[in-house]
């Protein structure tokens, strides 16, 4: 065949985390501050997970007092705060941040010093929010923070409430900027060729969370403006006076989202990954899209379902109630594409894969025990009980997590240009598998047998079994994370040479050099279907991927 | 994967209901509780079914499509979609939900609208923390929480419908009692309603279930049944009591 033109690849610019410290604070580079967030995110999952394991050590036997219950619910509501908003979030917009330029052949964001902006506010959102642990106490009112125990009259004494109302305006805004910037960004900065209808379906996962966290990050910061009247202006929106009810429909009308905002990403990062290990296409392309912007409408008008207990109208349950279970269709479309995608296929358990699979096991489980907590008469026994906490895990660990796993193994090789050492990498995933289930498998029970959520301590003796195992099991995720870690920061300078394109990958970002130039492209690659660098590599357009270099001694 | 067989395994072993892993609530005494109860099982027929399905294909992928496994020469046929499937995968699961959905709102207007076949009232308030019940016969058992020591039980006459009206007077609370029904919210600014009609003759723990402050896990609910005549009396007990501590 008469290749017309071969694309030079990039030279590798710079594999180095160690740049000067002016550089990370000035730069505009998405990429710079793609792993900026992420390294966020991840700190935050560590502290996140420091105050989950003081929770399960207070719990794993009847009447522990590890903390008091004044701490030990500053505690669960940062475990929440922290885990929620600052770790997936944060980490996701970062990976976003890195990879949706790159992946539509663009050069940077729409709006690079909006970028900067954005992700400069996180920090300052999580200094507000810890600040209230040296106020007399911080947050203790769970991470939903419920009015009216949020008001003056219930919390005098500390001003932790106040740090987290501020932290959580904050966060806001730096989402509404992210958001703006990444519509932008996928509508505008396009590649020639790369058609809507040719956009890797991580790209179509970030624009359907950009519009979820744009409509719904105002009202989430309109709340926390309101508890911020009422605390300080003596206002009575949501006092004992007022109407605490309001608040909840506020924050779930954000909340529920949100746990979409958590788990569409990571839908695009399995729709990535599947294909390339599977060497097949995604099955169900235009349905695959399409089920995510059935999932964005109907996130939204789901938020009550957390409510069935508060005494609403019987029909008005009975609409939240359907609306949830129809997001069953969406999600089982998406699911069911994942299997076809993967069935005949030549699959590669390369660690991407395994955690791929590890998500699609777990989070059916989630997925299922949402529809139990959808039916409103079941709903009344579980909510707000150990049942809720093990399904919210496997949405958002068995979910976000394992996803987030997947989707940093399979683009680590990218991004530092080394890949993640595989023993290290399975032995992650096997010890995460064993220890999520351990852990929030048996949790469903506690709920069952009437274990309420956010207790401090309990004196019944006949759940003592279940939490020790549940306490012990944790330990195991806490064991995983460190090999996690430590792969991490061994990989980044003495990783493996990972080259240009280890996976023999689909999408744009294989086409430049790892780590890309900050420029990402010498010349944009022509796209001409969803998959630009497989028909590339099929017509012999690209450059031979130089061998390459052995890693320094 | 015999890690998935180890996950079966432990859904299967919790399934036996050994040592406090029981798979579903106690079996309730109130009927509005044992239909929810049922409402459980119901729904658990087609979840049962589609999680073993779904995990049953996820397994046979794992192990029938393994590059390590297959010819050197094996191409994955190169499929890109096919409408009727993706139609059935729709469908199937829209019919399953919507009558999951149908069936749970039967119950709900069975059991949730506010009960007026009764005339039994009795006013049960939430305080930070404990439990307040007032009978229509004028006086109130205060049930103070506490961790250490049993709690003063609710007590209810058996074989009757005994209508609960919930007040919140501090923050948010929540009644339940898993063994009686499911749980209903103490707000303040209005009135919230639940009912129960025990048969027989026993007591049964709760909690609050909703996040009310450092004593939250100390509020714990007894309900005791008792059979008319042991109940008329000890209506009686209280009400004199109640004339004698001002």
């Amino acid at each position: 065949m008469a290749a017309t033109q071969v694309l030079p690849r990039p030279k590798a610019y710079d594999d180095t985390f160690w740049k000067p410290i002016s550089l990370w604070l000035t730069t505009t580079d998405h990429k710079l501050i793609g792993i900026m967030y992420m390294v966020t995110g991840i700190l935050s999952f560590v502290i996140g997970g420091i105050f989950a394991l003081i929770i399960r050590l207070q719990l794993s036997q009847p009447n522990l007092k590890v903390v008091d219950p004044e701490a030990y619910n500053q505690m669960i509501s940062a475990h929440g705060v922290t885990m929620i908003f600052f770790f997936v979030t944060i980490f996701l917009t970062g990976i976003a941040n890195y990879m949706v330029p790159i992946m539509i052949g663009a050069r940077d964001m729409a709006f690079p010093r909006v970028n900067l902006l954005g992700f400069w506010l996180v920090p300052v959102s999580i200094i507000l929010y810890y600040s209230g642990f040296f106020s007399g106490g911080a947050l203790d009112a769970g991470w939903t923070g419920y009015a009216p125990l949020t008001e003056k009259a219930y919390q005098a004494k500390s001003l932790g409430v106040d740090f987290w109302a501020m932290s959580i305006i904050v966060w806001a805004i730096s989402g509404i900027m992210a958001s703006t910037n990444f519509l932008t960004t996928i509508v505008a900065l396009r590649a020639p060729g790369m058609k809507l209808t040719r956009l890797p379906l991580f790209v179509w996962a970030q624009i359907s969370t950009s519009i979820l966290l744009l409509v719904v990050g105002a009202p989430l910061a309109a709340a926390m403006i309101l508890v911020e009247f009422d605390r300080q202006l003596g206002t009575q929106f949501f006092t004992t006076q007022g109407r605490p009810v309001l608040y909840q429909h506020l924050f779930w009308f954000f909340g529920h989202p949100e746990v979409y905002i958590m788990i569409l990403p990571g839908f695009g990062m399995i729709s990535e990954v599947i294909p390339v290990f599977a060497r097949k296409p995604i099955f169900g392309y235009m349905s695959m899209v399409a089920a995510l912007f059935g999932i964005v409408f109907l996130s939204m008008t789901v938020w009550a379902h957390h409510m069935f207990t508060v005494g609403m109208n019987t029909y008005v349950e009975g609409f939240f109630m359907l609306m949830t279970m129809l997001i069953a269709v969406p999600t089982g479309i998406k699911f069911f594409n994942w299997i076809a995608t993967a069935w005949w296929g030549s699959i590669d358990f390369e660690v991407p894969m395994k955690f791929a699979f590890g998500f699609l096991a777990t989070f059916l489980i989630g997925g299922i025990t949402g529809v139990y907590l959808a039916s409103v008469p079941v709903d009344t026994q579980l909510h707000q009980s150990y049942y809720v906490v093990a399904h919210l895990h496997y949405v958002l660990f068995g979910g976000s997590v394992f996803t987030i796993f997947a989707g940093i193994y399979y683009w680590f090789p990218k991004i530092t240009g080394r890949m993640l050492n595989k023993t290290l990498g399975e032995w992650n995933f096997w010890t995460l598998f064993v220890g999520f289930n351990g852990t929030f498998l048996i949790m469903h029970t506690l709920g069952l047998e009437g274990m309420p959520r956010r207790i401090a301590t309990y004196s019944n003796e006949a759940w003592a079994a279940t939490n020790l195992i549940i306490t012990v099991s944790s330990f195991l995720i806490a064991f995983s994370v460190a090999i996690f870690l430590i792969n991490v920061v061994r990989s980044w300078n003495h990783g493996e040479v990972a080259g240009d394109d280890p996976w023999r990958a689909n999408t744009l970002e294989w086409a430049t050099a790892s780590p890309p130039p900050p420029y990402n492209f010498e010349r944009v690659p022509p796209v001409r279907s969803f998959m630009p660098l497989r028909d590339l590599r099929e017509s012999g357009e690209l450059e031979e991927e130089l061998t390459p270099e052995p890693a320094p001694a | 994967m015999w890690t998935l067989g180890l996950l079966l395994a432990t859904v299967l072993v919790s399934s036996c209901g050994v040592g406090g892993l029981s798979p579903i609530f106690p079996n309730p005494v109130s009927p509005n509780g044992q239909n929810i109860y049922n409402t459980y099982i119901g729904i658990s027929i087609p979840a049962i079914i589609i999680f073993v399905g779904v995990e049953i294909a996820l397994l046979w992928v794992v192990v029938k499509y393994r590059r390590s496994t297959q010819p050197a020469t094996y191409v994955p046929p190169q499929i890109h979609g096919n409408t009727p499937l993706e139609v059935a995968w729709t469908i199937a699961p829209l019919v399953v939900v919507l009558a999951i959905a149908l069936y749970s709102f039967v119950e709900l207007q069975r059991d949730f609208q506010p009960v007026s076949a009764s005339n039994y009232t009795v006013v049960v308030s939430g305080h930070q923390f404990g439990w307040n019940y007032t009978y229509p016969e004028g006086f109130t058992v205060h049930q103070e929480g506490s961790l250490q020591t049993e709690v003063t039980p609710f007590v209810v006459p058996t074989h009757r419908l005994v209508r609960l009206e919930f007040q919140g007077t501090d923050v948010i609370h929540s009644w339940w009692v898993p063994a009686v029904s499911g749980k209903t919210d103490a707000v303040p600014g209005y009135d919230n309603f639940s009912w129960l009609k025990i048969d027989e003759v026993g007591k049964w723990r709760g909690e609050c279930a909703e996040l009310c402050g450092v004593g939250h896990s100390t509020m714990q609910i007894i309900v005791q049944s008792m059979d008319e005549p042991q109940y008329n009396a000890w209506v009686q007990q209280q009400m004199a009591a109640a004339k004698s501590s001002p």
